[in-house]
């Protein structure tokens, strides 16, 4: 066997008899199958729970007596979010953002019910998902086996023995290396597993469950990696261990939690209440229909009566106060929607600023990298938005169409078309979006873990140097 | 020279020590810094929105309040502001108000359908959770303490003084060395806390009971640390042991507590009460009116024999069927509220056993920005519906014109008085922890001093 | 000598001792004057070092009696050492403080005075370089490092020394002007117990030797002027085979 190959079975067997070490790995992988198995339980849950909600809820529209169209606008419809198959694995911002949403005509409201509500201070600990002890937990694991690697050996005089013994520093880096290395691929071979067992059983797709392994082995090997040349370079395993975990409690811990203060000091979201408030205003100066001299309904009025023909309302063979609300709906929805993508505009803007910093703390690449395939991120949620607003605003018109066109024909005080229409109004059929819609979601983030990985790369090459120099 | 300041000295001296302490004292400052600016602009927000508010307001008495206002339609277009702006505390303690909604519009509609919305906020900068004092004193002050303590007793035998420092006749050198590292600690907590809580303006009792907490919590660490740090023998690995200590309490257990409380209280009622109240407001169309009015007087007795109208509709049946709606819910209501009560009650009982999440509810109790506060807003903005209600139903019921001087009348809503208190039980469960630990480090440090420790290696 | 009839500084009567149930001190009697250098001799594991621990008062002996100055380390730990001071092998300091700082930090900590008039005498005592006094000890030679951890014995002016092994590691020339310090302790009265294994130096400089082997003194020979030794036949007896003899 190699001398590489030699010094890593030496590594292995001497982490073998680390009984703390082997007590924590085991503690690890026990803890990546409870959070699997419990994030599963929750999402079937959670998908139960929802298929049901939605279920009965679009029963409910069905089973609405003879009404007048606008009523069943305001009756609306609850659609409530799919949970994503892979979410099990990380939920991503989903406790964070509502999952059920109320649509009715002309108001946009707010999806509602975020788990994160509905939690105790608890929740802002982290959750429990495979995500969470791979991105938080397992790299400390990998600092506590690895940081003692070469300084213990160093420490010991082993070092000097194995350059007597004509074996190069190249060797040793390289041999610890291998070691751990296949370390961090084993500690997160129970998550992948896991992955692979649920792309085998059809749950998920083999195309976002590769690289979600990919990226997690870089981020795992990253650590390992970072272990053994801080070990190489340090002279002392306690300098390591302090260096390692200030990086970990910085890239980790840290910088998650204080980026978001920047990002929000220098873009700041509207509340909803202000776009409300400025949607009224601005719909307001577009015209008031209900104000014979306004220029905007008058020019509207003339256009209708044009296109039918016609010279009077009465003559209209529709409803107009039916048009009105097709055209105040068609209005409100584009103010709604340039309101909505401002927002979403800002927001991204101030992830922006937080994605920059992967740079520096890479765990902000593999958390955006891991959501964005579990289907958990931001984007899945912002898509989900804006297909329950096409949705919205497609049953809406449906709805104002039917005014136009059925209550002519009905008339009277108390005017309702058949409840057998309701029946043609469609029902929200949610279309799960691939995290292949936006690549630079993926690719940003797969860049920054493997130019970490490159940059650690060179430095160990510079750190194996280093040391032959030291034992010399 | 005393032999506290030879102490002092020797500390301060260490670049090592003296990073770790300034660190710390760099971390808590910015932290402070990032709360009251987090508060404040919440604060903005809420001057942003009530100056939109007024315009809004202003437009809808225009439009709607005059000899010929009906108080429905003003009712109905009239959303009236409730704010809560955050509590003098809230900077070194954000809590859930990063999520929970500080302002909200509603009206003399259902309550049901509107207390629940959400605001805006950015789920994604939501996600790592907040950066303030209580951070920082909860995951990062425990791992400068390791950094100050894991080798107090370990580098002195690895160095060969051990024996030395045995050998003098003066006696408390372990108690002054934490003891001074225990004060250097809490000074780099305090002083950006007390700094915060002058500018804030925060009440001193919560400003003291805050500092208390971490005091507590921190001796808790010291013990702990003084522990281990003199029961093992090398300085790498009472570190690794410490920080081993650290995780499972601080990132391990409380997410493990978090799925077992989410599984196995669940809060879906929320959801039913909003879908059951939307059935009863929308059936109320479809039935005859006294099926509407009948529900409605037995909490209303008042409005009874002046429910006729003339036609197919008026507003105080309208407004009626929408509080029958929420009369119908109100167990699922109550179910709710006690499904996230109980939550909490299970992270208090949690916070017994687990001092980093004990002085969690504690400091946020006392900062009023936990689940409690959350409720309290809740209530008090349910307390205001019922407020807003009545003093509209009488010009319903009266068909009386609303005119501009009884736009003026509608009443407003007043923020909450803060209430802070001081959680006892988590306090004490938090001051037997330290107690007990630092009585058991105290225990095992002053054996360092015996026979076994200082056995030499080789004799 | 004169102090014959005086009540000796350090007096070790019966002594047993077990680590579990590893016997190391078996009956150890022993005892030295004021003025007086005492060498104790003995291989790894004689139980020199357990001697030291039982002067200092860090274990408590299962029979037999120790006193220091007429005082019981184990029942007045802190009054014994009040009377001592103790010198460990090999020790390094605080790195990061000058040699004046580390002398004045363990003066303070034995609520010693800790002014110049104090700290400055020692440190010339001892012969430390006085460009030294103010430099950080991190650079300190082992040679450097001993006579600060003397200079700070000195300092503390008590009447009885423990030296645990003080010439291992020394090159020749810092060993000679280390019994050139015993020798001003021997002036000073200061009663000097040193633990070692090594011969040729306790030679030199002790009074008497004591061969300490299984835990009790074997042999004891006065030494100094006009004492003969058969150093290899003592060397093969005695120096670094420990128990096994």
């Amino acid at each position: 066997m190699s001398s590489v190959g030699l010094i890593a079975r030496d590594e292995w067997r001497a982490l073998l008899r680390n009984r703390a070490g082997l007590l924590a790995s085991g503690l690890l992988v026990l803890l990546v199958l409870v959070a699997s198995f419990t994030s599963l339980e929750r999402r079937v849950a959670i998908e139960a729970d929802r298929e049901r909600y939605q279920a009965s809820v679009d029963e409910q529209f069905d089973q609405q007596p003879d009404r007048h169209p606008h009523r069943m606008v305001h009756y609306g419809q609850f659609v409530f979010r799919p949970i994503a198959p892979l979410a099990f694995f990380d939920t991503g911002v989903d406790s964070y953002t509502g999952n059920t949403i109320f649509l009715e005509g002309h108001r946009q409201n707010s999806a509602n019910f975020a788990e994160a509500r509905q939690s105790s201070l608890l929740m802002r600990f982290g959750q429990l998902t495979p995500a969470f002890v791979l991105q938080t937990l397992a790299p400390l694991l990998l600092i506590f086996l690895g940081f003692a690697s070469i300084s213990r050996e160093r420490e010991r005089g082993t070092l000097r023995l194995m350059a007597a013994q004509g074996v190069a520093a190249r060797q040793v880096m390289q041999g610890k290396l291998l070691a751990h290395g296949v370390i961090a691929l084993v500690i997160g071979l129970p998550a992948f597993l896991v992955l692979g067992g649920f792309a085998a059983t059809g749950a998920a797709s083999w195309a976002a469950v590769l690289p979600m392994i990919g990226g997690y082995a870089a981020w795992l090997l990253l650590w390992a990696v970072l272990g053994v040349i801080l070990s190489a370079v340090l002279r002392r395993s306690r300098d390591v261990l302090a260096v390692l975990i200030g990086l970990w409690m910085v890239g980790v811990i840290l910088l998650p939690r204080a980026l978001p203060v920047a990002a929000e000091a220098r873009t700041q979201l509207d509340t909803n209440i202000e776009t409300e408030i400025a949607l009224h205003r601005e719909v307001a100066e577009i015209g008031d229909s209900h104000d014979p001299d306004d220029p905007y309904f008058n020019d509207f009025r003339q256009r209708v009566l044009d296109e039918y023909g016609v010279e009077s309302v009465e003559d209209l063979p529709v409803q107009y106060a039916g048009l009105v609300s097709i055209e105040g709906e068609r209005l409100t929805t584009g103010i709604y929607a340039d309101a909505a993508e401002r927002s979403r505009a800002r927001e991204d803007a101030q992830n922006a600023l937080v994605h920059d910093f992967s740079l520096i703390s890479p765990l902000i690449a593999i958390r955006q990298l891991s959501m964005t395939l579990a289907g958990s991120d931001l984007a899945a949620h912002y898509d989900f938005l804006q297909q329950t607003e096409a949705f919205r605003y497609d049953f809406v018109q449906r709805l104002n169409r039917m005014q136009a066109e059925l209550i002519p024909g009905i008339g009277g005080e108390d005017p309702r078309i058949s409840a057998e229409y309701w029946q043609d109004i469609p029902r929200f059929h949610y279309q799960a979006p691939s995290p292949f819609d936006r690549p630079s979601d993926l690719i940003w983030p797969a860049a920054v873990l493997l130019g970490w990985l490159a940059a650690l790369s060179v430095l160990a090459v510079w750190a194996s140097r280093r040391l032959e120099r030291n034992l010399r | 020279m005393s032999p506290l300041r030879a102490e002092a000295r020797l500390l301060l001296r260490s670049g090592r020590n003296l990073f770790a302490v300034i660190l710390l004292l760099m971390l808590t400052s910015a932290a402070v810094w990032s709360g009251l600016v987090q508060m404040d602009a919440q604060r903005a927000t809420i001057e942003r929105v009530e100056r939109e508010q007024t315009r809004d307001l202003a437009a809808v008495e225009a439009a709607q309040a005059g000899p010929k206002g009906e108080a429905g339609y003003n009712a109905y277009y009239a959303f009236m502001l409730t704010q809560d702006p955050p509590p003098a505390l809230a900077f070194a303690a954000i809590g859930q108000r990063d999520l929970q909604p500080f302002v909200l519009r509603i009206r003399a509609l259902g309550l049901e359908a509107q207390r629940y919305d959400s605001e805006n906020y950015n789920a994604e900068l939501a996600l790592p959770g907040v950066f303030d004092w209580a951070f920082v004193l909860i995951y990062l002050a425990p791992l400068v303490i390791i950094a100050l303590t894991h080798d107090m007793v370990t580098a002195e035998r690895e160095a060969g003084r051990l024996r030395l420092l045995l050998s003098l006749p003066g006696s408390g050198l372990w108690r002054r060395r934490t003891g001074l590292r225990y004060a250097l600690v809490l000074a780099a907590l305090a002083l950006p806390l007390i700094t915060g809580a002058i500018i804030a303006g925060a009440p001193v009792a919560g400003t003291f009971g805050i500092m208390l907490a971490a005091a507590l919590y921190c001796a808790f660490w010291f013990g702990l640390a003084l522990l281990i740090g003199a029961a093992l023998r090398a300085s790498a690995t009472a570190a690794a042991a410490m920080i081993g200590c650290w995780i499972v309490p601080t990132l391990v257990i409380p997410t493990l507590g978090n799925a077992a409380i989410a599984g196995a209280i669940p809060a879906g009622k929320g959801i039913d009460l909003t879908l059951a109240q939307r059935e009863v407001v929308h059936k109320g169309w479809d039935i005859p009116k006294e099926e509407t009015f009948e529900p409605f007087f037995v909490n209303h007795p008042e409005w009874r024999g002046k429910e006729e109208f003339e036609g197919r509709f008026h507003w105080k049946w309208y407004y009626a069927m929408h509080q029958v709606g929420d009369e119908t819910v109100a167990q699922d209501v109550a179910d709710y509220r006690g499904a996230l009560t109980a939550r909490d009650k299970w992270t208090s009982r949690l916070g017994l056993i687990l001092p980093g999440v004990g002085t969690m509810n504690v400091m946020h109790r006392l900062a009023d920005t936990d689940s409690t506060a959350g409720f309290a807003y809740q209530d008090s903005i349910a307390a205001y519906h019922e407020r807003l209600r009545k003093f509209y139903y009488p010009y319903m019921f009266n068909d009386k014109a609303f005119t501009r001087a009884d736009f003026a009348q509608i009443p407003r809503y007043t923020s909450r008085v803060p209430g802070g208190s001081l959680p006892a039980g988590s306090l004490v469960a938090l001051l037997l922890a330290a107690a007990l630990f630092l009585w058991l480090g105290a225990r095992k440090v002053t054996r360092v001093s015996s026979a076994r420790d200082s056995r030499p290696k080789d004799d | 000598m004169a102090q014959g009839t005086a009540e000796p500084a350090i007096e070790l009567a019966g002594v047993q001792h077990s680590y579990g149930t590893a016997p190391v001190l078996r009956g150890l009697d022993l005892s030295v004057q004021r003025g007086e250098i005492y060498a104790l001799l003995g291989g790894n594991g004689a139980g020199k070092s357990t001697t030291l621990s039982a002067l200092l008062g860090f274990i408590a002996p299962s029979s037999g009696s120790v006193r220091v100055c007429g005082i019981d380390p184990v029942s007045d730990p802190r009054g014994a050492r009040a009377q001592m001071a103790y010198v460990p092998e090999n020790v390094s300091l605080y790195d990061h403080l000058t040699a004046r700082e580390n002398i004045a930090y363990f003066l303070a900590l034995a609520g010693h005075d800790t002014g110049a008039s104090v700290i400055e005498p020692a440190l010339g005592a001892v012969g430390l370089d006085s460009q030294a006094w103010d430099r950080r000890m991190s650079g300190f030679s082992k040679g450097m490092r001993q006579k600060v951890a003397i200079a700070l014995a000195l300092a503390r002016d008590v009447p009885v020394l423990l030296l645990d092994e003080p010439t291992s590691g020394l090159d020749p020339r810092a060993v000679l002007e280390f019994n050139g310090l015993l020798d001003t302790a021997r002036e000073r009265q200061v009663a000097v117990l040193m633990v070692t294994h090594d011969l040729v130096s306790a030679v030199d400089i002790a009074d008497r030797i004591g061969f300490l082997t299984a835990g009790r003194i074997e042999e004891e020979q006065q030494a100094g002027e006009g004492a003969r030794f058969d150093l290899n036949a003592l060397h093969d007896r005695y120096a670094g085979t420990g128990q096994a003899i």
